[in-house]
């Protein structure tokens, strides 16, 4: 079972695949193992929203060099771009945008399907933990990479019996770029 | 596609049980016997496979008839981890190969679904909830002439 080289977003160009069951399991070990070496479950959640930060900063720049584009003129256009060009081409699954607040600073993307979390079931004494916390971390990196700060997190979860996958996006605030040097030097 | 299966029954490669389950409601105080049938099976289980070593057998996961008891028929499937399927069907009906086999591939496709959740603990037995929907999915496609579902889990 191959994932990648998606068949319905045509503007995601084909990048090398890797077979999806690899993928999970890959990512189900990792899970597992952040759970025996922290043992506190929020930690764990911390642990791999980091990694997913870190992964985000550097997806960013593969992304924008790959996908055609043009700039982005808003918050909205940048939640469109994320739900339907950077999910589909890094995780061959296309999200909504829904729930946009009054001042256009809130949003969130809906996913009905997740290849992290497939076959997964969560255990009981594993309740608080956000599985898929890694995604918030990645798309909080990418952000914060083309200057816009924002706050990440899951507010639906199908691993915990509802119906899709939602996550929160909060745009906190546009940070200027910064210059190496002053003016009046 | 009718068919009375009894019982399901995964044992693990240790000959540990992994999940045995009664669909029938008329059996449920003879969890005992259910147990002994199946732990007999697995004796019938390692004749079976004894047998088909011979030269130019293919390694196949279906075992067949393993034996008949007295209201029971037993079926068995080794898997290549040596995970064993224990199907026990009433004596009814006569039934064809392939639609036990076609069961069994299912039950089998149902386990390996389950063990690739990366909280399943190997050897020790199944306790998913999503399992045991999925496995009474499976067997309401072959219902009991007659009866509805029912039963226990052990």
């Amino acid at each position: 079972m191959l994932r990648g080289g998606p068949a319905g977003a045509r503007n995601a160009p084909s990048l090398e695949q890797i077979n999806a069951e690899v993928f999970t399991l890959t990512y189900g070990s990792i899970v597992r193992q952040l759970i025996s070496d922290f043992e506190d479950i929020e930690e764990v959640n911390k642990q791999l929203e980091q990694m997913g930060y870190n992964m985000g900063i550097r997806l960013v720049d593969e992304f924008l060099a790959k996908a055609k584009i043009t700039r982005c003129s808003s918050f909205r256009d940048t939640a469109d771009v994320v739900a339907k060009q950077a999910l589909p081409m890094f995780l061959n699954v296309s999200a909504n945008v829904a729930n946009w607040s009054p001042d256009q600073t809130e949003c969130s993307l809906v996913l009905t399907d997740n290849p992290l979390a497939d076959f997964v079931e969560l255990p009981e004494e594993y309740r608080e933990l956000k599985y898929c916390n890694v995604l918030a971390g990645v798309v909080r990196g990418a952000l914060e990479m083309v200057n816009m700060e924002v706050e990440c997190r899951w507010v639906s979860d199908m691993l915990k019996g509802d119906d899709c996958y939602e996550l929160r996006i909060k745009l906190k605030e546009h940070r200027d770029e910064k210059f190496p040097f002053k003016d009046d030097d | 596609m009718k068919m009375g299966i009894i019982c399901v029954a995964f044992i693990g490669p240790q000959n540990n049980p992994i999940y045995l389950r009664s669909m029938d409601p008329a059996t449920d105080d003879q969890y005992l016997k259910l147990h002994y049938i199946v732990h007999c099976a697995l004796d019938a289980v390692e004749e079976k496979v004894l047998l088909k070593r011979g030269p130019g057998d293919s390694q196949d996961a279906y075992l067949g008839l393993l034996y008949p008891t007295e209201d029971y028929r037993v079926y068995g499937y080794l898997t290549n981890t040596h995970v064993k399927i224990i199907l026990l069907l009433d004596d009814e009906a006569p039934i064809k190969d392939e639609a036990v086999l076609r069961v069994l591939r299912r039950l089998h496709s149902l386990y390996v679904d389950t063990t690739s959740n990366p909280f399943h603990k190997f050897g020790l037995p199944i306790t998913s909830p999503r399992f045991d929907a999925q496995l009474e999915q499976i067997v309401a496609l072959y219902p009991r002439p007659g009866a509805s579902l029912g039963g226990f889990t052990t």
